[in-house]
C-alpha cells in the first residue's frame, strides 16, 4: 500500500484542554468552533489538502463523537477516492497491552502498524490544535534536502514567553530557511532562545520507529516534546528546525481564543482567513442548507464577519457570527463571537462574549457588562436559555445546559456559574 | 410472481425538463439554460425542482436537456447533493440521442418524454412524475401521488388559481366537484376559467406509455396529450396553493428574488428545504464568511457567505464572492457570483451576471426613463432594469441607462455613455 505520494500526515487531535473550560466541555478543542465558520481542526485539514497531501490519520480520544461527526468521510478536504483518505484512529484494545493513549508520542507508537501498512517515505506529526496558514510541502522539502531523520517547525516568540513552548537553538546553516538543531529545552524556566516547537514534525520512518521504541512507556505519558525529541537529541540523531514566518493564532485560553478571533476584524485584519483556502465540512450541522444572510431595513453591521443562514435585525459591531446566528430589532451584539444558531432577542446588549452554540437570550438581558470592558470575555456555555430582562456581568463564565432558574436575579462580573 | 427485490412496483420515477432555452431572459441565458441560471444568491433555478422531489422521498431521476446543458450538467455533478446517490437511488442526465428509429432534437414536452421510454422502462414504476425545472415554489409531490392514486386517476395534472390577468399564458382546466377536470383550454383568449396548470402531472407509469405511443405528432402534454385525455380517460386536477413563480421574464425573476428579502413574501429557501450543489463552479464550499467592513450600509439584503462589502447594500440579493468597495452603491438589484463594484460605483436596479466588474464611480442604471424599452429586445426589458453580461467590464466613470443590455464579455472603455434602452 506504498503511498502515491510519499507523505503519511498523522493529526494529533486527542486533547482536551482545560484552559478553554466552557468551549471544551463536550468537545475536544480540535472541534471548537474558529474563524466564523469552521472548526480548529479545519485549519491544518485545509493546509494538508492544499499541500497536496492526501493521506491523513487523525489520532483522538478525548469526547471524540464532534469530531468523528465533523470529519465524516474525509471528503470536505477531498480526501476520498483511490489513493486518498483520512482515517480516525482512536485508541484500541489489543492483545498486548494497548491503552488509552498516554501522551502525543504514546499515541503515534500505538499506532506503527498504520504508518507501516503506508510505507510513507515522511511521516508528518502535526497537532490539529492551532490556527495557521502553512504549505507543508515546503518544510518537506527542506527535511528532505538535508536528509534530517527529523525536522520541527518552529516560531519566533518573544523571549518572556518562550517558557510556554519547546524551544531549540537552531544554527545558521540554512540562514532564514532553517538549520540545524543544536539544543533543545522543553519549557525552559530561563529560555536561551526564542525558537519555539509548532508541534510540526516531519520524521524519516526509521527514525520515528526507532525512537518510538526506545522511548518505551514507563510509567506516565510519553511526549514529543517532553521526551522523544530530547531523546533524538542525546541520541545526536540528525534534528533540523525549518523556520516558520507567518501567522500563527494562538487559542490555548479563553482570552488568546478571543485575540486570535479579533485579529481577524479591523480595517487592516491581522489575517484574513478567507484567502487562506480553509475549508469545513457543510454537512456538520446542516450549514449547507442555510440561505443566505438576510440584513432588515433596521440594521446596522459594522466591521464583522457573518456567514449564511444568519438574519439580522439589530446592531452587530465588530463581531463574528457563525451560521444560523439571529440578531433581533434593538438588539446590539459588540465585540462578540456567536457561535451556531445562536438566537439574540429584542433589545438583548450582548458584549465582549463568546456564546456558545444554541444559546437564547430573552429579550432585553444584558451580558457581558453594561460597556465594554477589559479582561477576559464572558463566556456562555451551550444550549443555555437566558432569561429576558436579567444581567450577565464582565468575564463571567456560565456552564452550558443550566436550568434558567439559576441565572435569575442576574450574574455578577466574574462570577462562575456551574 | 417474484419482483426483483431492487425496484418496488410502487416507485415512482421522475422526469425533469430542463431542455428550455428561456428566451425572454436575454444574456442570462445565452450560454446556460434557464433551469441554471443562479437565483436567490446561492442557488440556481433547477434547486426548487431538485430539492422537492428529494423532499418528497424521491430517488430517481432523469433531467431532460437540451438546449447549453453544460453548466446544468456540471451542477447536477453525481446528484450526491440532493442525495440521488446509492445502490437504488440516481439521476441521469438525459440528451436528445441517435439510436432508436424516431431519435430527434426535443420538439416538445411529450415528445422529449416519449423519446425516453427507455429510460422508464428501465426504472420499474407505478407512476411517472413530469415536472420542468424553471419554477420557485415548494411542492410535496408524495402527496399529489397519494391524491392521484386515491381518486383512481390515469394522470393527474398540478393547478393552481392565478389572477384572470395573468391566465392567458397557461393551460387551463375546469373541474366538477370531485376534481375530475372535464374542460381544458390552452393559452385561452377568453379565459373561462382562472385554474392554471402548473405543468406537473402524475401519470399512471403503463397509461404513459399507451398514450404516447399512439401518436408521434402529440408532441405537447397541455396542447395534445391532456386534452385527449380528458375527453377519454380519468383526469383529475391536483389543487396546489402556495408561492409558485414561472422566473421566465427578467421581471418577474427579478420580483421573485426580491421576495426572499421580505419577510411576508411567502417564500423561504431554507425552510423549504431547498438545498444547492455548493461544490460546482461557485464553490460555495470553498468560500467563508461575508466580510463587512467599518463603513458600510446595509439594508433589507439578502447576502450570501463569500462577500466582502464596504459600501451600501439596499434591497439587492448578492450571490457568493461579490465584492463593493468602499463608496459604492448597490440598490435594487441582483448581482450573480463574483462581481465586483469599485470604489464610489452606483448600481440601481440591474441584474449583473457572473463576474461583472462596474468600474470606478461608473453607474449602471441612471436616469429616469424606465418605460423606454430596449432597442433590440423591447419585449424583454421594459421595466427598467438594465442587464449586464457574464464576464462584462464597465470602465470607470461609465454611465449605463435603463433596459440596457451588455453582451456578455464585453469591454467599456471608461467614461462611455450607453442611454437607455441601448444594447451593446
Amino acid at each position: 500500500m506504498k503511498l502515491k505520494h510519499g507523505t503519511l500526515a498523522m493529526v494529533l487531535a486527542g486533547g482536551r484542554v482545560d484552559e478553554l473550560n466552557v468551549l471544551t466541555y463536550s468537545r475536544p478543542k480540535s472541534a471548537v468552533p474558529f474563524g466564523g465558520f469552521a472548526r480548529i481542526i479545519d485549519f491544518p485539514l485545509s493546509n494538508l489538502m492544499n499541500s497536496g497531501l492526501e493521506r491523513v490519520a487523525i489520532l483522538s480520544q478525548y469526547r471524540n463523537y464532534s469530531l468523528i461527526n465533523h470529519i465524516g468521510s474525509g471528503a470536505s478536504w477531498d480526501m476520498i477516492g483511490r489513493n486518498r483518505g483520512i482515517s480516525i484512529l482512536p485508541p484500541f484494545k489489543g492483545s498486548e497491552g494497548a491503552n488509552w493513549y498516554r501522551g502525543s508520542a504514546d499515541a503515534v507508537s500505538q499506532n506503527v502498524d498504520f504508518i507501516k501498512y503506508h510505507q510513507p517515505e515522511v511521516v508528518l506529526v502535526l497537532s490539529g490544535d492551532h490556527v495557521y496558514n502553512m504549505d507543508y510541502r515546503e518544510i518537506i522539502r527542506y527535511h528532505r534536502a538535508r536528509d534530517a531523520d527529523m525536522t520541527m517547525a518552529c516560531l519566533q516568540v518573544p523571549i518572556e514567553t518562550a517558557h510556554r513552548f519547546g524551544v531549540a537553538e537552531i544554527d545558521d546553516e540554512d540562514g532564514a530557511i532553517g538549520g540545524r538543531v543544536r539544543r533543545y529545552w522543553e519549557k525552559p524556566v530561563e529560555p536561551q532562545c526564542n525558537w519555539a516547537s509548532m508541534t510540526i514534525y516531519c520524521f524519516r520512518p526509521q527514525a520515528l520507529y526507532d525512537v518510538l521504541t526506545g522511548c518505551a512507556p514507563g510509567q506516565g505519558d510519553v511526549e514529543f516534546g517532553r521526551h522523544i525529541i530530547p531523546m533524538m537529541m542525546r541520541e545526536g540523531r540528525k534534528v533540523y528546525g525549518f523556520k516558520f514566518a507567518d501567522y500563527w493564532g494562538y487559542t490555548r485560553t479563553v482570552a488568546e481564543y478571543w485575540q486570535t478571533s479579533m485579529d481577524m476584524l479591523g480595517p487592516d485584519p491581522l489575517i484574513r482567513i478567507e484567502d487562506w483556502g480553509i475549508r469545513t465540512n457543510l454537512e456538520h450541522r446542516a450549514i449547507r442548507d442555510y440561505q443566505p444572510l438576510k440584513v432588515g431595513t433596521g440594521a446596522t453591521i459594522d466591521d464583522s464577519l457573518i456567514y449564511n443562514g444568519c438574519v439580522v435585525d439589530g446592531v452587530v459591531k465588530r463581531s463574528i457570527l457563525f451560521p444560523g446566528v439571529k440578531v433581533g430589532r434593538g438588539a446590539l451584539v459588540e465585540d462578540s463571537i456567536l457561535f451556531f444558531d445562536n438566537v439574540i432577542g429584542e433589545n438583548v446588549c450582548i458584549r465582549k462574549t463568546i456564546s456558545d452554540v444554541n444559546v437564547t437570550y430573552g429579550r432585553g438581558c444584558t451580558v457581558g457588562g453594561e460597556e465594554v470592558a477589559s479582561g477576559l470575555p464572558t463566556v456562555v456555555g451551550g444550549r443555555n436559555t437566558i432569561p429576558p430582562a436579567i444581567s450577565i456581568g464582565s468575564s463571567c463564565t456560565i456552564y452550558p445546559q443550566l436550568e434558567p432558574d439559576r441565572l435569575q436575579g442576574g450574574i455578577k462580573a466574574g462570577e462562575i456559574v456551574k | 410472481m417474484k419482483t426483483s427485490p431492487i425496484y418496488h412496483r410502487d416507485e415512482t420515477v421522475v422526469l425533469l425538463l430542463a431542455g428550455g432555452v428561456g428566451s425572454r431572459l436575454n444574456v442570462l441565458v445565452k450560454t446556460r439554460a434557464k433551469p441554471a441560471v443562479p437565483f436567490g444568491g446561492l442557488y440556481r433555478i433547477i434547486d426548487f425542482s431538485l430539492s422537492n422531489v428529494m423532499n418528497s422521498g424521491l430517488n430517481q431521476v432523469g433531467v431532460l436537456t437540451q438546449y447549453n446543458p453544460l453548466s446544468l450538467m456540471g451542477h447536477i455533478g453525481t446528484g450526491e447533493a440532493w442525495d440521488f446517490t446509492g445502490r437504488s437511488r440516481g439521476v441521469k442526465i438525459l440528451p436528445p440521442r441517435t439510436g432508436a428509429s424516431a431519435s430527434d432534437w426535443y420538439k416538445g414536452t411529450a415528445d422529449a418524454v416519449r423519446q425516453n421510454i427507455d429510460f422508464i422502462r428501465a426504472h420499474p414504476s407505478r407512476q411517472v412524475l413530469i415536472l420542468s425545472g424553471d419554477h420557485i415554489y415548494q411542492m410535496d409531490f408524495a402527496k399529489m401521488i397519494a391524491f392521484h392514486q386515491q381518486k383512481g386517476a390515469d394522470v393527474t395534472v398540478a393547478m393552481m388559481e392565478v389572477p384572470f390577468d395573468q391566465i392567458q399564458q397557461f393551460g387551463t382546466g375546469i373541474t366538477d366537484g370531485d376534481g375530475r377536470i372535464i374542460d381544458w383550454e390552452e393559452k385561452p383568449k377568453l379565459p373561462r376559467t382562472n385554474l392554471a396548470s402548473m405543468g406537473i402531472y402524475v401519470f399512471d407509469t403503463e397509461y404513459l406509455l399507451a398514450t404516447l405511443s399512439r401518436d408521434r405528432l402529440e408532441i405537447d402534454f397541455g396542447m395534445h396529450i391532456i386534452p385527449r385525455a380528458i375527453a377519454q380517460d380519468n383526469v383529475f386536477a391536483y389543487p396546489f396553493g402556495g408561492y409558485w413563480r414561472d422566473v421566465g421574464t427578467i421581471q418577474a425573476l427579478w420580483e421573485a428574488n426580491m421576495d426572499i428579502i421580505r419577510d411576508d413574501s411567502g417564500i423561504s429557501p431554507q425552510a423549504w428545504g431547498i438545498r444547492s450543489n455548493p461544490e460546482t463552479e461557485r464553490r460555495i464550499a470553498d468560500r467563508s464568511f461575508t466580510r463587512f467592513g467599518s463603513a458600510c450600509r446595509i439594508s433589507g439584503a439578502a447576502i450570501s457567505a463569500g462577500c466582502r462589502i464596504e459600501g451600501e447594500v439596499v434591497n439587492s440579493v448578492l450571490s457568493p464572492g461579490v465584492v463593493v468597495k468602499t463608496g459604492a452603491s448597490v440598490r435594487d438589484s441582483i448581482l450573480f457570483p463574483d462581481c465586483v463594484v469599485e470604489r464610489n460605483a452606483v448600481v440601481n436596479l440591474a441584474i449583473i451576471d457572473k463576474r461583472g466588474n462596474v468600474g470606478e464611480g461608473a453607474v449602471v442604471g441612471y436616469g429616469d426613463e424606465h418605460h423606454l424599452p430596449n432597442n433590440l429586445h423591447p419585449t424583454h426589458l421594459y421595466t427598467g432594469i438594465s442587464l449586464v453580461g457574464k464576464g462584462a467590464s464597465i470602465g470607470a466613470k461609465c454611465v449605463v441607462g435603463r433596459n440596457c443590455i451588455l453582451q456578455p464579455n464585453i469591454s467599456l472603455p471608461a467614461g462611455k455613455i450607453v442611454g437607455s434602452g441601448e444594447t451593446v
